[in-house]
């Protein structure tokens, strides 16, 4: 089987593939546990991502507003020191309207609103590729089963807050339950 | 989008963990430490994350005169823990006087800058349960009654399995050990996320709906269910409800609920359990009380949401004022394919791997043993 590039499970995590390229990354995951456990990572690191975001103030529309603010008072500048020809001649007239557009279609792009995503804020308990694990912002704790096959782990969640998983440790022989909790 | 690609790839700087990793067992403990490896613990950074990997080994001795049937650890990394905490328990032990066992603990905590110097991990004796459903420790998680329903359902599935063998000899052991082998590997599982601080609100979800339980009522159960609901919308339940009634002659101070979920197919799964969120919970004879939680579960299976109808409720764990626990019987999970739905207990999946790895007779000598 021919499995993705990780910048395709990557872009796929963050839901950034066009329609087709989605759709067939949606279609190999269904039946690829390989690379769901990388989606599984990207999206784990991705949740890091807030915490590491420092650009995330950034207003663009005020920034297209003032963009074009500058380009419009460049352009009544020019009009000033004008002596000769026509004030409005087309190729003027055309190059301003051309530079107004594209900075308005840029801020309409930059603010247009996306598709509503429930959040997930606070504390998160849940099963990973290979544990269990409680999560808030970028920290985390996990209780690993290492080395022991996903479709011999149990797993149950309690809906007080808690994940476990339950297996048969490979070295120990023993069956073992990890749990995580939130206090 | 480069900040991801890059949180990705994990640099090569592994740094040793030596003497960051504190066993308390306990002043007056049934079991005593007599090794211990922290193996390749390490650390590394992925991006701008800080990840450490603890790999523990840990050997305990049966210094008590009692035969050992469970024990459970408390697992706390007081720096990184973000409002959570750890537990790592083996139950069906049956591990006599002066006889050691060994018990792994793999953790990895992750948090975006460097750890200050300290311990990093407190690992704690939680419980030690005993062959007489005795119990020594702390028992800040309640390790002790959840040892101790293990140790029943252990007893419940034995008791099934050396039947069968009474009944229909070795072939008909090794037949129901291929059923439950193969009704575990068809069992169909979802991937469930807790969330225990409300969601933002979303309109992808779709309308909140309340969804009515259903009940399973055991005819032997202590308790009886009621009535309930929880709040649906698109893949997400949250704040379940559920009204029981004691209709044993005893106290109840705990009770423990199953949840099931059918998917649009009509596909059943089990959600998760539900027990009450009282500690305090007091329940005499005759009289109601409410199990409830303000959480959320969100439902996938292979990475993609799964819409939740329906909700069947059935009553999993009992414990009256005087200690002593029900668990559903066998013939109660047989009944209405629960047992299709439910994972095994503990002692089944240990049969089930014991049968696996060692045969049919192995299997045969181990029934003898109890």
């Amino acid at each position: 089987m021919k499995h993705p590039d990780q910048e395709t499970l990557a872009l796929h995590a963050g839901g950034d593939l066009g329609p087709i390229a989605r759709w067939r990354a949606r279609r190999h995951l269904a039946r690829c546990a390989q690379c769901r456990e990388e989606v599984a990572g990207f999206d784990q690191y991705r949740q890091l991502l807030p915490s590491l975001d420092d650009s995330q103030d950034v207003h663009w529309s005020r920034l297209a507003a003032e963009m074009k603010a500058n380009i419009r008072l460049g352009l009544a500048a020019g009009e000033c020191v004008s002596v000769a020809g026509p004030v409005w001649s087309g190729a003027r007239v055309g190059v301003a309207l051309a530079s107004v557009a594209v900075l308005l279609a840029t801020g309409v792009v930059l603010e247009h609103p996306g598709p509503t995503v429930a959040r997930e804020t606070g504390v998160v308990v849940q099963a990973t590729a290979d544990g269990v694990q409680v999560r808030e912002g970028g920290q985390s704790m996990g209780l690993m089963h290492s080395g022991t096959n996903k479709e011999a782990v149990t797993y149950q969640v309690g809906a007080q807050g808690s994940v476990e998983a339950r297996y048969v440790d490979a070295e120990t022989g023993y069956v073992t339950v990890n749990k995580v909790d939130v206090e | 989008m480069l900040a991801l690609l890059g949180a990705g790839a994990a640099l090569a700087q592994d740094v040793p963990i030596e003497g960051r990793v504190n066993i308390n067992l306990g002043k007056d403990s049934p079991v005593a430490l007599v090794g211990m490896s922290t193996g390749d613990s390490h650390s590394s950074s992925r991006g701008a994350a800080l990840v450490l990997d603890l790999h523990m080994a840990l050997t305990l001795r049966n210094t008590g005169a009692s035969r050992i049937h469970g024990v459970a650890l408390r697992v706390v990394s007081q720096e990184i823990t973000v409002g959570g905490k750890g537990s790592v328990s083996i139950p069906s032990l049956n591990i006599g006087p002066g006889e050691s066992f060994p018990i792994r603990i793999d953790m990895q905590l992750m948090r975006p800058t460097q750890v200050a110097g300290g311990p990093l991990v407190d690992v704690n004796l939680d419980g030690v349960l005993f062959e007489d459903l005795s119990c020594y420790g702390p028992d800040r998680l309640s390790s002790c009654r959840t040892l101790t329903a293990w140790d029943l359902e252990a007893q419940r599935d034995r008791e099934h399995f050396k039947h069968i063998l009474a009944q229909a000899g070795p072939k008909g052991l090794r037949q129901a050990m291929l059923d439950s082998i193969g009704r575990q590997s068809a069992r169909p599982q979802l991937d469930v996320r807790v969330l225990r601080a409300p969601a933002v609100t979303s309109a992808a979800l779709g309308p909140v709906h309340t969804e009515q339980f259903a009940f399973l009522d055991f005819p032997d159960s202590p308790l009886q269910p009621l009535d309930g609901w929880a709040q649906v919308a698109g893949n997400e339940a949250r704040s379940p409800r559920i009204q029981v009634r004691n209709r044993s002659a005893q106290t109840i101070k705990y009770v423990e609920l199953g949840w099931l979920v059918s998917d649009p197919g009509g596909q059943q799964y089990l959600a998760a359990s539900l027990p009450a969120s009282d500690p305090a919970l007091y329940l005499p004879a005759g009289k109601t009380a409410r199990v409830e939680q303000d959480t959320a579960l969100r439902f996938t299976r292979a990475g993609q949401p799964v819409s939740i109808q329906g909700a069947v409720g059935f009553v999993s764990r009992v414990q009256f004022a005087d200690g002593k626990l029900w668990v559903p019987s066998r013939a109660d999970l047989e009944r209405d394919s629960l047992v299709k739905v439910l994972p095994a207990s503990a002692e089944e999946q240990r049969l089930n791997d014991l049968y696996l790895k060692r045969g049919l007779d192995a299997l045969v000598q181990e029934l003898k043993k109890y």
